[in-house]
């Protein structure tokens, strides 16, 4: 192990450091049947969502989409469109209010890669937003003049597949911004080449040498909400309503665009549902937004525009890629050394990443070849780990494989503790109240006997039941990764009219319960019964608690909540315990512990008394007293109760030189049994372990084991973006054809709650969120080469079982 | 969606008048679940006018035994076929094939005169904004053959070089091997005749003519469904099979088999049926004829596992009648 080597050594920073006033007893946090705040809005239909807004005399905004993999436009006349009753405005490519380019990406805020024409004349992807835009009174009628648009197309050749795109002969996918051929810059990719250790030596030290290819294919974003927004002026200023993981970023790129100061821009962001770490249009995410901008000022009225599902297929996908992987070892099971190379489309995103966080590998070699490629862009959704994770449990599944051994053997044997800051996470647990013990192997039996492993497994390939299946059982694990950076700022008040907390804060619903969780925590903070409470979506104070990733959402905003809530408690005791002085009684306020320092009182289930003499209390309400008779009589109240909280933690981004300064873990097994005859996969169980240092809600927890189940499941089994090779346009771009998974795909779903206190979070909490989706196709992976002895591609559908099994 | 007209009919003459009415820029809506969504992604060249809603003439979705039939009204809901008792009892292959019909909602919503009339799956066809004028649009050509044609006939296209998409429908292979008749505006249809394989046609109704009614005999022997989709809350099949046997001493006398999905209109396999009929039902025989149903089988560049699975389909139905 090289000493120097800033992957291996993760520096204790403030981050891991100890909570100084740990709670010492845990009354919401922690407790399950906890009411979600959001629970009965959403469930009801009440909530409301950015599509939900509508404005009087709002216009609809239409944009045409690259009917072609790859066009421009030689002609186009609008005459037709613009005669059309109830059309108001067209923006076309060529007119002369638009910048040659500009930041269009909104999601990546700023990054080079969204420098692109507001409306491009050439489409460089089957369904990109281009060439002309239309404002009507309806959608309809928007969609009626994008018809009549007439536009004389220059068909372009067209790359797909990035094996065939990076061959000299192939046609230029993107000869505006690419000319000298389709290989993404190594600048623009985010580790072109990696080595760890000296791989040359990892593989001459190896008993064995095994090397294969495998693929993944493109993966659709698929949000709940489609992409959509609102846009007004208020006379020179733009007000906003936006569907946005990073609705921040979007401010300051509109204040950019239109040129006004960042602060007079009025945004709106309201549920989000499940973002998924994004949204589709990826790539072109804020033009729709500065289109309905631009025409909204043009026509004096506000602007509504909407993607179709359709379109919203067409957006953004997971990376596709192609790997050939190479791995030495030990005739024991000890790994030596890996080496993988991939070849993506565009977006790559690293795959040996999880090696030096998780094992003790020494030797590590990732190459990668981005392609240009005609198909939409690449995009990190339901979490960027996909490959690393799929890596990991691939390789760890080949060894156990090719040495006949128990993969959940050969995981222990390369498990990677060494170069974590141990000693100092062990501190961490002790002081979060947990014993020091190892995650992993607890994970891994806990997993096991859900899932009865002893028993059930077998060498690839060698049980049949009695129902003519091929019985199958697989395992994978991974550590939990969940982006530790960020910063959330937000406040609490306390109700004058009942003594109530309410949090101030942005609107934060990404992930499950995120809003409810942060109520438990000011609850147990305060001293306060969970019903006491509330969140309120507050977003003139600037507070920006929607962090930069909604995977930070509890272990970034939880400590600003945490830090108001401390702080709010602390302001509570000091004015019960502020002296009487008569000419405070004069205003009408009588502090009720005027004999008492801050520190003699505590609150429990929202009374406030004297640690001491609980006899001597007083409920919050009465405290705060609502008041308002005029004359002699109540007619004061305390002082505004408010507190602000702020947290603003480093970390570091997977895959790039930095801590990552966590160490819990996860493992998820995969029972199957594969038809033979169809090709079928029927998932007969799921079991995830997952620890999470801390469960301040495990209700929600469990709720992410569950859609990470099924998103897993259905990654592995089922998705895939498909286009025409023909013709390059994507052909299952509905929720019919793209076969995403459901409840009943999946089978039983065990759920396991693992805590051992060690995240980087409040009272020793990581984040779930991107976990069991992402890992789980792995275990699904390994489970249908246990039943029917051959390794299968993601997405494992029946023509692909067939295949291997050799029936087709 | 774009304005249309939206007419009630209050009798089958009513709607029959509408549609002659109306002509070809007039459609018949029902449960809507197929009609909307070829609406919303304006699949189509032409836009329909008017949608003349039958919905609203009573007494068509009754279900009632009439003169030993079963008389099954074209507006009955396919979940109140999937859950009606004495159509579980006498009619499995029925009961399964609606109850495995898309999801519980749009069963609720869809009806099975409809379901028998929906329109073919191919995603060059249903492709949003008609992006493929294909050969059912008047197009010159099918898109699948030159594409990816992993969910399309593996029997051929309609005519030769014709269309190449399936028939997706649950109930139509099930009536057939029901030897069901359908009974229309204007005459009756036996099933085996009314899906109609032609360029723009998926049935032999005319453009004013309506289903009212569809008609199940006394089954001669018992009968099975089976179904292979990917999903299992809601999916279209790869391939779906029905089959209704007659055994005596241990042997099959009359056997009536039907594949979809797999062909531009319901694929009734006599061969299978020859294959079978005279043999015990056993594993053996079954996959015998499973072999002979896709003997004919001439798959695309994407869909040989179909044949696979069709002859698994027909092999499991078959075992299904005991």
């Amino acid at each position: 192990m090289k000493e120097d080597d800033p992957h291996r050594i993760v520096a204790p920073e403030h981050t891991l450091r100890a909570d100084k006033y740990p709670l010492q007893d845990y009354n919401a946090i922690g407790r399950r049947g906890i009411r979600r705040k959001d629970g009965y809005e959403k469930a009801t239909g009440y909530a409301i969502y950015t599509a939900d807004v509508q404005l009087s005399g709002q216009l609809w905004l239409r944009i045409l989409t690259c009917p072609y993999p790859h066009a421009r436009i030689k002609s186009m006349d609008t005459t037709k469109a613009a005669a059309l009753p109830g059309v108001r405005a067209i923006l076309r490519y060529d007119d002369p209010e638009l910048p040659e380019r500009a930041d269009v990406s909104g999601h990546f805020g700023g990054g080079t890669e969204g420098h692109e024409p507001v409306l491009n004349r050439v489409g460089y992807w089957q369904g990109m937003p281009m060439g002309v835009a239309v404002t009507a009174d309806t959608e309809e009628i928007a969609n009626e003049a994008l018809r009549l648009v007439e536009i004389d197309w220059e068909e372009r050749a067209f790359n797909l597949d990035q094996e065939e795109a990076l061959k000299p002969s192939a046609p230029l996918s993107n000869p505006e911004s690419y000319p000298h051929g389709n290989f993404v810059l190594p600048a623009q990719q985010r580790e072109p080449k990696v080595v760890w250790g000296n791989p040359d030596e990892g593989f001459k030290e190896a008993d064995r040498i095994i090397e294969w290819r495998m693929r993944k294919d493109k993966e659709n974003w698929v949000g709940p909400e489609r992409p959509n927004g609102l846009f007004r002026w208020n006379g020179e200023y733009p007000e906003l309503w936006l569907k946005h993981q990073r609705p921040h970023l979007s401010k300051r790129q509109i204040a950019q665009f239109f040129k006004v100061p960042v602060s007079q821009v009025t945004l709106h962001c309201f549920y989000q549902g499940g973002s998924f770490g994004g949204w589709s249009q990826m790539a072109l995410n804020m033009q729709p937004n500065i289109i309905a901008g631009i025409l909204s000022k043009r026509t004096g009225k506000p602007v509504r525009w909407q993607f179709t599902r359709r379109e919203d297929f067409c957006g953004a996908g997971m990376d596709n890629a192609r790997y050939h992987v190479r791995v030495g070892f030990k005739n024991d099971g000890t790994i030596t050394a890996v080496a993988a190379t991939s070849w993506f489309g565009r977006k790559g995103f690293a795959h040996l990443g999880h090696f030096v966080e998780n094992t003790r590998v020494p030797h590590l070699l990732q190459e990668s070849n981005g392609a240009v490629l005609n198909i939409m862009p690449g995009s990190a959704f339901r979490c960027e780990q996909n490959m690393n994770a799929f890596c990991l449990g691939a390789v760890l599944n080949r060894v156990a494989e090719a040495l006949q051994m128990d993969s959940t053997v050969v995981a222990l044997k390369n498990d990677g503790v060494d170069g974590h800051p141990m000693a100092d996470l062990a501190d961490l647990k002790r002081a979060h109240g947990f014993a020091n013990r190892d995650s992993l192997k607890e994970c891994i039996e806990a997993g096991k006997k859900a899932i009865a492993w002893e028993e059930k497994w077998h060498l690839p390939g060698t049980k049949k039941l009695a129902n003519g299946r091929l019985h199958g059982i697989g395992f994978t694990f991974t550590h939990e990764w969940s982006d530790s950076a960020g910063a959330g700022a937000l406040g609490i008040r306390i109700e004058r009219d009942d003594g109530s907390a309410r949090i101030l804060a942005q609107r934060c619903d990404n992930g499950c319960a995120a809003e409810t969780a942060y109520c438990q925590i000011a609850a147990d903070e305060l001293g306060f019964r969970y019903e006491d409470v509330h969140y309120r979506q507050f977003e003139e104070a600037g507070f920006t608690t929607m962090t930069p990733d909604s995977s930070t959402n509890l272990t970034v905003n939880g400590y600003a909540v945490r830090n108001a809530a401390r702080q709010l408690k602390r302001k509570i005791l000091e004015i019960a315990t502020t002296p009487r002085i008569p000419e405070r009684a004069d205003m009408g306020y009588y502090p009720p512990f005027p004999d008492y320092n801050p520190d003699d009182l505590d609150i429990k289930d929202s009374v406030v008394y004297v640690k001491k003499d609980p006899s001597k209390r007083m409920t919050m309400a009465e405290l705060v007293r609502p008041a308002f008779f005029m004359g002699k009589m109540d007619i004061g109240s305390t002082e505004p109760l408010f507190a602000w909280g702020w947290q603003n933690q480093q970390g570091a981004f997977m895959g790039t030189p930095g801590p990552r300064p966590i160490f819990v873990r996860q493992a998820h097994f995969v029972e199957v049994e594969v038809d033979p005859d169809t090709g079928e996969i029927e998932v007969t169980r799921v079991v995830n372990v997952n620890d999470v240092g801390k469960a301040v809600n495990p209700d929600a927890v469990e709720g992410q084991q569950y859609g990470g189940s099924v998103m897993g499941v259905s990654r592995a089994r089922a998705e895939d973006t498909l286009y025409c090779p023909a013709t390059g346009v994507v052909l299952n771009g509905n929720l019919i054809d793209y076969k995403i998974n459901t409840m009943l795909d999946c089978g039983p779903i065990d759920t396991i709650i693992v805590e051992t206190g060690m995240g980087f979070g409040p009272y020793g909490s990581v984040g779930i969120g991107e976990d069991v989706a992402t890992v789980l196709p792995a275990a699904f992976y390994a489970a249908v080469h246990n039943a029917i002895g051959a390794w299968v591609d993601m997405p494992m559908t029946p023509d692909r079982v067939l295949k291997a099994l050799g029936r087709t | 969606m774009r304005n249309f007209a939206h007419v009630n009919a209050r009798s089958i003459d009513d709607a029959v008048a509408a549609l002659q009415r109306y002509g070809n820029r007039g459609a018949i809506i029902a449960g809507g679940t197929d009609l909307l969504g070829k609406m919303k992604d304006e699949i189509l060249p032409a836009y329909p006018e008017a949608l003349i809603n039958i919905k609203t003439i009573p007494n068509l979705d009754l279900i009632e035994e009439k003169n030993g039939m079963l008389c099954i009204g074209a507006l009955a809901r396919l979940e109140d076929i999937a859950t009606n008792p004495k159509i579980s009892d006498a009619y499995p292959a029925l009961a399964e094939a609606t109850r495995r019909t898309a999801s519980t909602h749009l069963r609720e919503m869809g009806t099975i005169g409809g379901n028998i009339c929906q329109d073919i799956r191919c995603w060059y066809y249903r492709n949003q904004n008609n992006r493929f004028p294909c050969l059912r649009k008047g197009g010159g050509r099918c898109y699948a053959i030159d594409g990816d044609n992993r969910y399309h006939s593996i029997f051929g296209g309609s005519v030769e070089q014709g269309c190449y998409a399936v028939h997706p429908s649950d109930t139509a292979p099930a009536l057939i091997a029901l030897d069901a008749l359908i009974k229309t505006s204007r005459r009756f249809i036996k099933a085996d005749d009314f899906f109609q394989v032609s360029v723009t046609k998926t049935t032999l109704l005319d453009d004013d003519e309506i289903v009212t009614e569809i008609q199940i005999p006394k089954p001669f022997g018992k009968s099975a469904f089976v179904k292979f989709a990917l999903r299992k809350a809601i999916d279209f099949p790869i391939v779906n099979c029905a089959a209704m046997l007659a055994v005596s001493e241990n042997k099959v006398t009359a056997a009536r088999i039907c594949l979809n999905a797999v062909y531009v209109k319901p694929y009734r396999t006599t061969k299978a049926e020859e294959a079978i009929t005279g043999k015990a039902v056993d594993e053996a025989n079954a996959e015998a004829a499973g072999a002979a149903a896709v003997s004919d089988a001439r798959p695309m560049a994407y869909n040989a596992y179909m044949v696979q699975i069709a002859k698994t389909m027909v092999k499991r139905a078959i075992l299904g009648c005991t």
